[in-house]
């Protein structure tokens, strides 16, 4: 049992840790997910079927522990998002104010605020739709996948990604205009 | 220094607000993911890109979600260390003992 668990552990933890980190946004709380995650797997090895990927199943532990661990601590309620928020209603919502043209996303992704603007973003989504975000465009599951890991069909996966991300779009949007009333000039992603 | 590529030259879009004409820029929104993803029939395809030539401010919109999902495909996540790994794999397995 031993040796099956630290291959577990050895082949996925760094996957593991990604995820947590993705979803909970801090390092501490990243660690408990992992631990907590890793833990539910050990208990529950004999039970693992094998009809998915090994990977699988562990994001699907990590995330039924993540969102019971957002229980406990009492958060604010879930909030849907709809379609119609979505909708830009003034030229500057179009295009995102942040300059990321011309550059690859990694390139973009150095400037701090740039990734700083983009992570609070992220935690701005509430918890179920994150989740399909983190899941699909950053981990890279497929939305089969995905709806895997949530319970839910891809129809689903497919709606809540949308929303998301519309959601990280107009906030990043947003924050662009807040940025260029003070600051002009965007030189500044050298 | 980070390279910059030549920026596209963009469209102008009209000075007046945009109504959404006759609902066809909503319907296009609504399947904007999905066209991103290549997950739709090639008519459906073929309609989208058909209206993103006509409508700059639709343009815009689908290069806006396209590089806000570029951003987050790109976005680093930390690593664990050696010793942080190894700690984390003794306490889960004390856990597993003990609770």
């Amino acid at each position: 049992m031993r040796d099956r668990f630290d291959t577990l552990y050895k082949d996925h933890v760094d996957l593991m840790y990604r995820y947590a980190n993705r979803l909970c946004g801090e390092t501490e709380a990243a660690k408990d997910l992992v631990q907590e995650t890793f833990l539910n797997a050990y208990r529950g090895f004999n039970r693992f079927r094998g009809d998915a990927q090994v990977s699988t199943w562990l994001y699907a532990i990590a995330s039924r522990a993540c969102l019971r661990m957002r229980r406990k601590r009492k958060g604010a309620p879930e909030r849907e998002l709809s379609l119609e928020e979505f909708i830009p209603s003034s030229e500057g919502e179009f295009h995102l104010q942040i300059p990321v043209e011309g550059l690859s996303p990694e390139e973009a992704l150095q400037n701090k605020e740039l990734r700083q603007a983009l992570n609070a973003a992220i935690d701005k989504l509430p918890k179920k739709y994150k989740m399909v975000l983190v899941l699909r465009d950053m981990e890279g599951l497929s939305a089969k996948e995905a709806g895997t890991v949530m319970g839910l069909s891809e129809r689903a996966v497919k709606s809540r990604l949308h929303r998301a991300r519309l959601f990280v779009r107009r906030e990043l949007s947003a924050r662009g205009l807040a940025e260029e009333t003070h600051e002009p000039d965007h030189e500044s992603l050298t | 220094m980070v390279k910059r590529a030549a920026p596209k030259p963009r469209r102008r879009l009209a000075a007046t607000p945009h109504r959404h004409e006759a609902g066809r820029c909503l319907g296009i929104l609504r399947e904007l993911s999905d066209f991103i993803d290549n997950e739709l029939p090639d008519d459906i395809c073929l309609q989208i890109r058909r209206h993103l030539g006509d409508c700059p401010h639709c343009e815009e919109f689908v290069a806006s979600l396209r590089q806000t999902v570029s951003l987050c495909r790109g976005n680093p996540a930390p690593a664990l260390s050696a010793n942080e790994r190894a700690l984390m794999r003794e306490e889960i397995l004390n856990a597993a003992r003990f609770r």
